[in-house]
């Protein structure tokens, strides 16, 4: 395990808690406001962009993926991580087309 | 697996809404899941990229064609992965794979991990990248049809036919799932399935069960968990069934 595997793996973990942990609060925080009967702008923006957050996360950690096999030169990774962010780029572009 | 029939059957929201809240706690876990230190050394990174490919395709392809199916048809499909499930578990797939000649490399594709059992480090190959690749688009378009992981499907296939040993298969099918469900999620997000006020409790109460079960987990024996899961599989696969010819 060199130390360049560890340090890629590290951020890799690192992206993935932060993500969870940021949506999950503005999750529990619309979702108080929404039951305090605030039900309106502030729990619905709240509730929106921690869903957004959520599935922000696992496209986060694709770009520093991406980011550290291209510093490290593995261009076979580095290209693979860019068609998954291509395909997920695709997935916004369907759900946007689908409003 | 238990979210969906939950809402679906227990609370009579449409499959698509149910699929997508699930969508969204799946990734939630996944997330979790592999950002824990233990799980570092048995992701396998590269198969892991690789077989992304293959399984977001599949969850694209699922997610756009999602609400072509009947509600009905998917309640069925729902039924049958259950009892797929519950054949996996009941045959508890654990083959072998790990190799302990410390100087056996793993290959392009395989990996090294420090195994409990052994104490020591072992090295697996990864065998049939063609069938791992198949079996990751079916698992991804199962997975956004159905709101599940994926890893039902995953996992078996890389422990039996691949040659990865079953820790490593599933720390590395946990962490693929994530991106799964990001692109099955997006879709419905984008369709108006996923109503933000059911997604949060979900999202908040599967994050805080799995929290508890581990907490519990050691006082249960392996073996009462695995009948007990099959059981509870098997009601899930009948009531579907059942649902069906009703819809």
């Amino acid at each position: 395990m060199t130390s360049r595997d560890r340090r890629f793996e590290l951020a890799v973990s690192r992206v993935l808690g932060l993500g969870v942990t940021a949506a999950s609060l503005c999750l529990a925080a619309g979702l108080v406001a929404a039951l305090a009967g605030s039900a309106g702008a502030v729990s619905s923006g709240l509730l929106a962009a921690g869903l957004l957050i959520l599935m922000a996360t696992p496209a986060a950690r694709i770009v520093v993926a991406a980011v550290a096999y291209a510093r490290g030169r593995e261009w076979l990774f580095a290209g693979l991580t860019l068609v998954v962010l291509a395909e997920l780029v695709a997935s916004v572009v369907a759900a946007i087309q689908g409003r | 697996m238990f979210l969906v029939p939950l809402l679906n059957l227990g609370f009579g929201f449409p499959l698509r809404v149910s699929a997508a809240v699930s969508l969204a706690t799946v990734i939630a876990t996944s997330s979790s899941v592999s950002a824990e230190r233990a799980q570092e050394n048995l992701i396998n990174l590269r198969l892991g990229t690789l077989l992304e490919v293959a399984t977001v395709a599949g969850s694209l392809l699922g997610g756009v064609s999602a609400h072509l199916f009947a509600e009905s048809t998917l309640q069925r499909l729902f039924g049958a992965v259950a009892i797929a499930v519950a054949i996996a578990v009941f045959s508890r797939v654990n083959r072998r794979n790990v190799i302990l000649d410390p100087a056996a490399a793993p290959g392009r594709w395989g990996g090294v991990f420090v195994d409990a059992e052994h104490g020591a480090p072992v090295t697996y190959q990864v065998k049939r990248i063609p069938v791992a690749l198949i079996g990751s688009f079916l698992a991804g378009n199962v997975s956004s049809l159905l709101g599940i992981g994926g890893g039902i499907i995953k996992v078996p296939v890389l422990n039996a036919w691949c040659g990865v040993p079953l820790r490593a298969a599933a720390a590395t099918s946990a962490f693929m799932i994530g991106v799964t469900a990001t692109g099955g999620a997006i879709i419905y997000y984008g369709r108006g399935d996923l109503p933000p006020l059911l997604a949060a409790p979900a999202v908040i109460g599967v994050q805080l069960g799995s929290w508890a079960g581990l907490r519990w987990a050691d006082r249960a024996t392996a073996r009462a968990l695995k009948i007990l899961l099959v059981i509870v599989l098997l009601g899930v696969a009948a009531l579907m069934f059942t649902r069906s010819l009703q819809s």
